[in-house]
């Protein structure tokens, strides 16, 4: 019986900000596409309610929960031979891969993420079920990381299949 | 070989010919239906005249196109895999088409395909191809010196599975829906042999016609699926041949259309023995292979079509040494896992009777309805006995096997070392019923194997047992208790 420990290293302090944020965007077109149409045509009331409930409670799932949830799970770390994380908050996942068979080692950092300072790391392996997502690190800890994981990897000469 | 490239071109370009003949005969002049022929023989001809191939001592390439050329280069050590394809007017000129296959996934124009080489030229051609990609370079040419060991012939009683799959009705939906786009239907509805046939219909009553119509499409759909059965599979042939530990598989089957592919052998990482719900009934089975650079699902990972179970898991010993994998006893993952087949089987059944129960309070419910609950409900229930009767996993002596499903059940067996990573993912109901989702990934194959509903505490044991980088990993521990 062997189990694993969580990873011990948690996302940037402003990931859940920025979570939130981009959750926020097209929910907040939704709503005012709701009250423009209100507006327009204040007939069927109670419809308007139902869609106002809906997007309430959407707002505050997205918005408000999944983020500080995600928060809560999202963990990651770069062991001697492996990279292992945790993410998700409904579905959760927590996946390894052995850094001897990483194939390419990506930072990728959205528009927002710009604006935050942060990014996030890609590394992928042979296998397109295989590769392991490190999302919402502060820019220079992924950047960091991904000179980390490519030194390390470059050690390895095998064609990592 | 001339020949090929302008009678596909016309075939290839069949809509372009109708249109070409409709405005020939719409204009009155047929100049128009033969110019556009000779235009698309032409440029047939051309295609042939700029279609190159040239092997040298690291590459293989391909340059061809009329108007843009391309060149497509294939290191030949990368080449994990060589196929060939005879449709029924390659064969007639004596010709094949060879398909080279590497590592990646390729799709449409970047499939590395020799259109049309002249098949007393093709063993020569992939001995050497195949060769090239093994280690201590084997004389090319000779292709024959080793004995083959032949591991499977088809057998003519291999046919009784064949009524049990669903392509014959797949076929018969899709004459029927090129039937009605061509409006025939819409004429035929008046035709005098329709009036007869409805007026059958009404001596017979409705419900005999439709009796006599389901019997009569089952009938041609079970006879469509064993010609087509006997066309694709009649004369197959696994053989295998070693030389210095390296072996090569070979797969050669078709009685129309001619398919032979060729394996190297040291890409193998296992195979998937798949029993469909009624292949399964009747003891049958087909064989997969995982292979890194082969799709892992569908025509091209097909080692064995559906025969006798048996059959199939000698095969499979015999390819990975393993009999434990293959036959061996799994352990099963328990009664959460079981009782989560039960609710995700039951839930719409369930769903459907609370519904019924409800209406018929307000209306009058037609027994009908109640008589399909009932198989609705039974056929839950069975799945979900099934399902979980068959969940099940194994790992040891470096190779990984899990087994579900049961419309399509499926045992994957997967070599240990041939998985680089690991996910042990959860859903809400999964943490709560204390169960995960291990997937191995692997570059094989469908690339990720899952193992279902492993009880948690289980899940990074049977990922450790199996890959000794995940037990030495930092983050391994024995667990305080038990």
């Amino acid at each position: 019986m062997q189990t694993l420990i969580d990873p011990a290293n948690p996302p940037s302090r402003r990931a859940p900000l920025v979570w939130a944020i981009g959750a926020a965007i097209p929910w907040a077109v939704l709503a005012v596409a709701q009250v423009v149409w209100f507006v327009l045509d204040a007939r069927l009331g109670w419809l308007h309610a139902v869609a106002a409930g809906l997007t309430v409670i959407g707002v505050v799932t997205f918005v408000v929960v999944a983020p500080v949830w995600r928060y809560r799970v999202h963990r990651w770390e770069v062991g001697a031979q492996a990279v292992y994380t945790r993410s998700g908050w409904l579905v959760q996942e927590r996946r390894i891969a052995p850094i001897s068979r990483v194939q390419t080692v990506d930072t990728h950092r959205g528009p927002l993420a710009r604006l935050f300072g942060l990014a996030d790391v890609t590394v992928t392996t042979a296998s397109s079920a295989g590769a392991v997502r490190i999302v919402a690190l502060d820019s220079e800890v992924a950047d960091r990381i991904a000179a980390q994981l490519t030194d390390i990897a470059a050690i390895g000469d095998r064609d990592a299949t | 070989m001339l020949l090929v490239h302008p009678v596909h071109e016309v075939l290839r370009q069949v809509p372009l010919l109708i249109g070409a003949v409709v405005l020939g005969s719409a204009t009155g002049n047929a100049m128009w239906s033969i110019a556009v022929l000779v235009l698309m023989v032409g440029f047939g001809v051309a295609r042939w005249f700029t279609t190159t191939y040239r092997i040298d001592a690291e590459q293989i390439q391909r340059r061809e196109g009329v108007l843009q050329r391309s060149v497509l280069s294939v290191p030949r050590n990368r080449i994990r895999s060589v196929s060939t394809d005879a449709r029924v007017l390659h064969r007639i000129l004596g010709l094949t088409v060879v398909k080279v296959s590497t590592g990646q996934e390729a799709k449409g124009d970047a499939v590395f395909a020799l259109d049309a080489v002249r098949s007393d030229e093709v063993p020569a051609l992939r001995a050497l191809l195949i060769a090239d990609s093994l280690p201590d370079s084997i004389e090319a040419g000779d292709g024959i010196s080793p004995p083959e060991r032949v591991l499977a012939r088809w057998q003519p009683s291999w046919l009784r599975y064949s009524p049990l799959s669903f392509t014959g009705l797949a076929t018969i939906a899709a004459a029927v829906g090129v039937i009605y786009q061509t409006g025939a239907v819409a004429a035929l509805e008046d035709s005098p042999l329709t009036q007869q046939g409805l007026d059958a219909a009404e001596r017979l009553g409705v419900a005999a016609t439709v009796g006599v119509a389901v019997l009569a499409v089952l009938l041609l759909g079970v006879l469509l699926s064993v010609v087509r059965s006997l066309l694709t599979f009649g004369n197959l042939v696994l053989s295998r041949r070693d030389e210095k530990g390296a072996g090569v598989l070979h797969l050669q089957h078709g009685l129309l259309r001619v398919r032979e592919h060729t394996y190297d052998m040291r890409r193998l990482r296992g195979g998937t023995i798949r029993q469909p719900l009624l292949v399964r009934a009747f003891g049958g089975a087909r064989l997969d292979a995982v292979m890194t650079g082969v799709v892992g699902s569908g025509e091209a990972s097909l080692l064995l079509p559906p025969c006798p179970a048996a059959t199939a898991e000698a095969v499979l010993t015999e390819l990975i040494g393993q009999p434990d994998a293959v036959t061996g006893e799994l352990r099963h993952h328990g009664p959460a896992a079981t009782r989560r087949r039960w609710t995700r089987a039951l839930a719409l059944p369930a769903l459907f009777a609370v519904g019924l129960g409800v209406a018929a309070v307000v209306a009058a419910v037609p027994p009908w309805a109640w008589v399909l609950c009932g198989v609705v409900i039974a056929a839950g229930a069975f799945l979900a006995a099934d399902r979980s009767r068959a969940l099940g996993h194994r790992v040891g002596n470096g190779w990984l096997v899990a087994r579900s499903g049961s419309l399509d059940r499926r045992r994957d067996c997967l070599a240990a070392e041939g998985i680089i990573g690991w996910t042990a993912r959860q859903t809400l109901f999964q943490r709560r019923a204390g169960v995960a989702t291990l997937i191995a990934a692997t570059p094989a194959g469908v690339k990720g194997y899952r193992v279902l509903d492993v009880p948690a505490e289980l899940a990074w044991s049977v990922a450790a047992a199996a890959s000794p980088w995940v037990a030495d990993s930092d983050w391994a521990r024995e667990p305080a208790h038990s």
